[in-house]
């Protein structure tokens, strides 16, 4: 099907094309047009940046570099992945920077954590190429995730450890320099040594997420994937979740790649959305700009109209 | 060109995870300090009772020692691997730089740590409450435990992948799969006391040739080295197909996403 001119970037996000909106710029009219790796249109609109939390980054993202150039941090291009009839990642392709803030959201079922799993390794494409920190994988997987940390709300930690110990553990794992003394600073920066001689067993669903966090920084990734980080945690722990990573985010310059049903949290902590549907990315740009693309005053709202679309393909 | 070399540091870091998780858990205390203990005792009685003098309490003890080997390092193995399966460890794993082969040499190491512990234990019952020497077979032995150790790590090998398929479910291969080669292996008697049908197939299983060549070392002081050379052969042969089963396994589980299963 070819592209039309005259449609408007709402229109062609119900037509579930995908639409890329810059962060350069002010909004406008389409600047350019070209087409995907499907041939699908993909079309490039002007957005406004939004404005960020921490300030460093703020300083940062001045001069970040377009997220299209050679030699991203996260170079994903073209994956796809069935489990039988069904077709959970059509074709996804997405890159994220050093140092920047990245959402992967959608309905339930749109492909957001089989989409990480791939690009942790833990699930192989059928098509597709992941490059992290210029390791493909899964051939230097290895390497890949010494600059990767990862951490998720429905994760728990090894058990029978305590929280030192586990920490330790995973120090080693990725060769820390100096392990009790990385161990020692997550654990300052995420204020939780009132948790070292804990079992990891008796942990709160909100103490393993911060230690879980401190799990996947200790090592002082470039990027750290985040899914469902604040997932079933009360407001106060979510809050100091968010400030958390985004403290990481400022003092490390550690790039996040986060999935999150909480569309408010997205656009806290984020700066670009890649929107999914069906497994395919339809949107991808800064969280107002998406949501005035589809027509929509917020990304929540945009958030329920897909979901709302969603059930009603189910039925 | 990027190189990947093996860590003798992430070896230990699993090793010393795999230790402190046994010592918090008091069903493996069990398996570790109570089972050798009520198996030297039980198959050590049934000799006294039973036998027609010493030679039958030495084969007895001595079958239930050797097969101690495959046991403790097939639950090192399988039940070291199924812990992170429980414990649902196994995508924090998968993220972190540890090599497949290195976990699999940790899981080997306490293996053999807990193979150490169970044997002096055995040991100890035998000399101590029933005068039975550990070393009545004489030199053979050495070669029959080398041969039940490379064969225990196979079984291992296979119930890890049984596990990556099946997660928690799999628990039962850790004890069934020894549970079936015990009757079948000859650890107390030859082959010819099982039915005919069965005969054939303990012929097939190792084992069955380094419980011969220890029996023969017991009742007539000789070495079988022709069983024993067929026996290595055969747990070379298991030990490589069990890892080519790992590596299927380990492919297929990141291609059909089985990690969903075990988060």
């Amino acid at each position: 099907m070819g592209y039309s001119g005259t449609a408007t970037v709402g229109e062609l996000m119900e037509r579930g094309r995908f639409v890329r909106i810059t962060s350069a710029g002010l909004a406008g009219e389409p600047s350019a047009r070209h087409h995907d790796h499907q041939g699908s249109p993909e079309l490039l609109v002007r957005g406004a940046r939004r404005s960020l939390p921490a300030k460093g980054f703020r300083q940062r993202c001045g001069h970040r570099p377009d997220s299209r150039v050679v030699g991203a941090l996260l170079d994903v291009e073209g994956l796809v992945k069935s489990f039988g009839d069904l077709r959970a990642v059509d074709g996804v392709t997405l890159r994220v920077d050093a140092g920047e803030r990245v959402a992967i959201v959608g309905p339930n079922g749109a492909g957001k954590t089989t989409t990480l799993l791939m690009i942790l390794g833990a699930i192989e494409a059928d098509e597709g190429t992941v490059h992290i920190a210029g390791h493909p994988l899964p051939a230097q997987r290895h390497h890949a995730m010494r600059s990767i940390g990862f951490a998720a709300g429905y994760l728990p930690l090894p058990d029978r450890l305590k929280v030192t110990e586990a920490l330790r553990f995973f120090a080693d794992l990725s060769e820390v320099d100096d392990p009790g003394d990385a161990v020692d600073t997550v654990i300052q920066e995420l204020d939780i040594a009132h948790l070292r001689g804990k079992l990891c067993m008796h942990l709160s669903s909100g103490q393993r997420t911060l230690v879980g966090i401190a799990k996947a920084t200790l090592h002082r990734p470039r990027l750290l994937v985040l899914d469902e980080p604040t997932a079933s945690l009360d407001p106060d722990i979510a809050f100091r979740v968010r400030d958390r990573l985004a403290q990481i985010n400022d003092q490390h310059h550690t790039a996040l790649l986060l999935t999150s049903h909480d569309m408010r949290e997205v656009e806290t902590l984020t700066e670009r959305v890649v929107f999914l549907r069906a497994g395919r990315v339809i949107a991808d740009g800064p969280p107002a700009a998406i949501a005035a693309a589809g027509g929509h005053h917020s990304l929540e709202e945009l958030f329920l109209a897909e979901a709302s679309r969603h059930r009603a393909t189910q039925l | 060109m990027v190189t990947t070399s093996f860590s003798w540091r992430r070896v230990w870091a699993v090793v010393r995870r795999q230790a402190l998780v046994q010592y918090r858990n008091p069903g493996m205390w069990f398996l570790l300090l109570a089972l050798p203990v009520v198996d030297a005792v039980l198959f050590s009685s049934i000799g006294v009772a039973y036998g027609d003098g010493d030679g039958s309490v030495r084969i007895l003890f001595t079958g239930i020692l050797l097969f101690h080997l495959v046991w403790q390092l097939t639950l090192a193995g399988s039940l070291g691997f199924l812990e992170e399966v429980w414990s649902r460890n196994l995508l924090n794993l998968l993220t972190t730089p540890v090599r497949e082969i290195e976990y699999a040499v940790s899981l080997g190491v306490v293996g053999l740590v807990r193979t150490v512990v169970a044997v002096a234990l055995i040991s100890i019952v035998g000399g101590g409450l029933y005068a039975v020497d550990p070393s009545a077979a004489g030199w053979v032995l050495a070669p029959a435990a080398a041969v039940l150790l490379l064969f225990g790590w196979a079984v291992a090998l296979l119930v890890v992948g049984l596990t990556l398929q099946y997660g928690d479910s799999a628990e039962v291969f850790s004890w069934g799969t020894l549970v079936l080669l015990m009757p079948l292996s000859g650890v107390f008697y030859p082959v010819e006391a099982l039915p005919g049908g069965l005969q054939a197939i303990a012929r097939v299983i190792p084992l069955t040739r380094a419980f011969d060549a220890t029996r023969a070392g017991i009742e007539g002081g000789g070495v079988a080295e022709g069983d024993l050379v067929i026996a290595a052969i055969g747990s070379l042969v298991a030990v490589a197909l069990a890892f080519g089963f790992v590596l299927r396994q380990m492919r297929r589980f990141r291609q059909l996403g089985w990690v969903t299963r075990v988060t």
